[in-house]
């Protein structure tokens, strides 16, 4: 791999980046560096301009306006550069399904100009590690999760400097997304960047160095994970659900009139639930609960939590992760 | 074996993997080829039908049209062009390694022609190596049909719509050409599956041996307006040529810019 123009320490430096879609700004102006070797994560709810940034920055897609230079390359006039040192595993699965799980990733290795040996070798090496070798039966009989290994493996047998992760464990149960979330996490030790797009907080949480939170084409707030944790959200969450909304509404009211410092804003989740963001431990809960309980005979159920990324985005927005 | 080790070979040869385990695609698109050369054969008998077969060869060719339409706008379609753009490949080589993949499946397709119609329905034929012509003048004007079909899947947003196209194309083409029956108006000189069959039909059935015909003033036709025409076989060939050409080149450049977004 040749392609090894370096300009500074931010491997990825985007500019006023945008794309538009006739009226529609599924980018509008996004700006960020990352810095090499690390894992940041693109957060935000379906239809943010998660994968129409990641087009732009794999040069499928131009970009309306803006700047975007991968490794010192810009994405407009250095393509083909681009191409040499990026790998990419999309959101859908896409393999060629009556091929085998050797056949398609050394036809991505071949494609990188690895000669056929090397491409043998290397194909081994990583359907060994993914768990998926010496299958010679076609993709087709493949498990979701398999394929969705497969389809990751054929993003890394080239070695890419930059690799990018769009939702790379949507739909994988709760064990395949274990083994997938371990292979990224022994990725971040290998000098590779990693971009990782998600809607999921608990993936972004788990993995990130750093989290940047895109809402309708914009980056809303960035930083690690516990920094955004701590800039916009409390400590710990209580989630309770009640009988009625009039009861929701009345123990709203009454939080607001109290002026209860140790509180942040309630947010309404839905039907009946309302999210109580606080600070402090188990001293403060107890006043919580004690205002609960004064003012209401019971309610449905009560769960409490530590803050989370999916606090920090409804804080910011309004909005959950998962809503449309 | 440098040849070998380029990008189109290497892309080609996956998709022949493809295509042969997909294989019900290929034999099955040869189905109405075969059934109407057996009709054919059946209504005219076999010494009217020699006449009638190159017709047939170049319907079985026109089919490569909807072959490689489905095709590409399925690779569209998967996400796998976008995967692909995502290599350092180039939209070139994709097409190329297509394109080679396509005309072998052709290449085969019209030896299947070949043994129904030559071994088994045993139609006459000037010679062997006239026949090799004639396989060569097939197989240009089936990467004629594949250049086609790419455009349309370069234009179809769907593999549906591609398919319908295609369909929608190649037919009527075929019809207004006269290749399968006899059509007597100016518009079959305007359409590539004509000079096709014409140039085949001289050189496998009708002619007197090649360089005969290479230097004849004009086509020979058996009856009908074609007769007009005082343009030598050579001229024919290049008329195709032309066509062939026009359609890659047209299909290379739909296919850069339609399928980038």
């Amino acid at each position: 791999m040749n392609s090894s123009k370096i300009t500074n320490n931010f491997i990825i430096e985007l500019n006023n980046l945008a794309k538009y879609f006739k009226d529609v700004k599924a980018v509008d102006g996004i700006s960020l560096k990352i810095p090499r070797g690390e894992l940041f994560s693109i957060l935000g709810p379906n239809g943010a301009g998660k994968t129409t940034l990641i087009r732009m920055l794999t040069t499928i897609l131009t970009p309306t306006s803006g700047e975007a230079i991968l490794n010192g390359y810009d994405i407009r006039r250095e393509k083909n550069e681009i191409v040499k040192l990026i790998g990419i595993c999309p959101q859908e699965i896409v393999i060629y399904n009556v091929l085998s799980a050797e056949e398609n990733v050394e036809f991505v290795a071949r494609m990188h100009n690895i000669s056929k040996e090397e491409a043998k070798k290397k194909t081994r090496e990583i359907l060994d590690k993914f768990g998926i070798a010496g299958l010679k039966k076609s993709t087709k009989t493949f498990s979701g999760g398999m394929k969705r290994r497969l389809n990751l493996a054929m993003s890394l047998v080239h070695n890419p400097k930059i690799l990018f992760l769009d939702e790379p464990t949507a739909g994988l149960d709760p064990q395949a997304r274990r083994i997938v979330w371990d292979f990224i996490s022994e990725l971040k030790n290998k000098d590779v960047t990693i971009l990782l797009m998600t809607h999921d907080m608990v993936e972004a949480d788990a993995l990130s160095d750093h989290i940047a939170i895109i809402d309708q084409g914009k980056v809303i707030a960035q930083g690690t994970p516990s920094e955004l944790k701590e800039r916009y959200g409390s400590d710990n969450v209580l989630e309770v659900k009640f009988f009625k909304n009039e009861e929701m509404e009345m123990l709203k009211k009454i939080i607001d009139q109290k002026d209860m410092s140790f509180i942040a804003e309630c947010n309404v989740l839905g039907e009946r639930k309302l999210l109580i963001p606080f600070q402090g431990g188990l001293k403060n809960l107890e006043k919580l609960l004690h205002l609960i309980t004064e003012s209401l005979d019971d309610v449905e159920n009560m769960k409490f939590r530590q803050n989370s990324l999916e606090d920090v985005f409804l804080n910011l927005t309004g909005r959950r992760l998962r809503d449309k | 074996m440098k040849l070998l080790e380029s990008k189109p070979v290497i892309i080609a040869m996956n998709s022949l993997k493809y295509k042969i385990r997909n294989w019900q695609y290929p034999v099955f698109s040869l189905g109405f080829p075969v059934m109407f050369t057996l009709l054919f054969y059946f209504f005219l008998g076999r010494d009217s039908f020699s006449l009638g077969f190159p017709g047939m060869v170049i319907y079985a060719t026109s089919v490569g049209t909807v072959s490689a339409a489905i095709s590409f706008s399925s690779e569209k379609a998967s996400g796998m062009m976008e995967r692909l753009d995502a290599m350092p490949i180039g939209r070139r080589n994709i097409f190329l390694g297509a394109l080679i993949s396509e005309t072998v499946v052709m290449a085969i397709q019209i030896l299947i022609m070949f043994l129904l119609g030559y071994v088994i329905l045993q139609v006459s034929f000037k010679g062997f190596f006239e026949l090799f012509i004639g396989f060569i003048v097939a197989l240009l004007f089936g990467i004629s049909s594949v250049g086609i079909g790419i455009i349309i899947a370069g234009l179809a947003k769907t593999v549906e719509v591609a398919n319908a196209i295609s369909l929608f194309y190649y037919l009527p083409v075929l019809f207004l050409s006269g290749s399968l029956y006899p059509f007597e108006s100016f518009i079959v000189y305007f359409t590539p599956p004509f000079w096709a069959k014409q140039v085949y039909l001289q050189i496998t059935v009708l002619g007197h041996g090649l360089f005969d015909n290479l230097y004849s003033s004009s086509f020979i036709y058996p009856g009908g307006s074609a007769e007009m025409i005082p343009i030598p076989l050579w001229g024919g060939i290049i008329i195709l040529f032309g066509f062939t050409i026009s359609f890659v080149i047209l299909g290379i450049f739909i296919f850069q810019k339609k399928t980038k977004f």
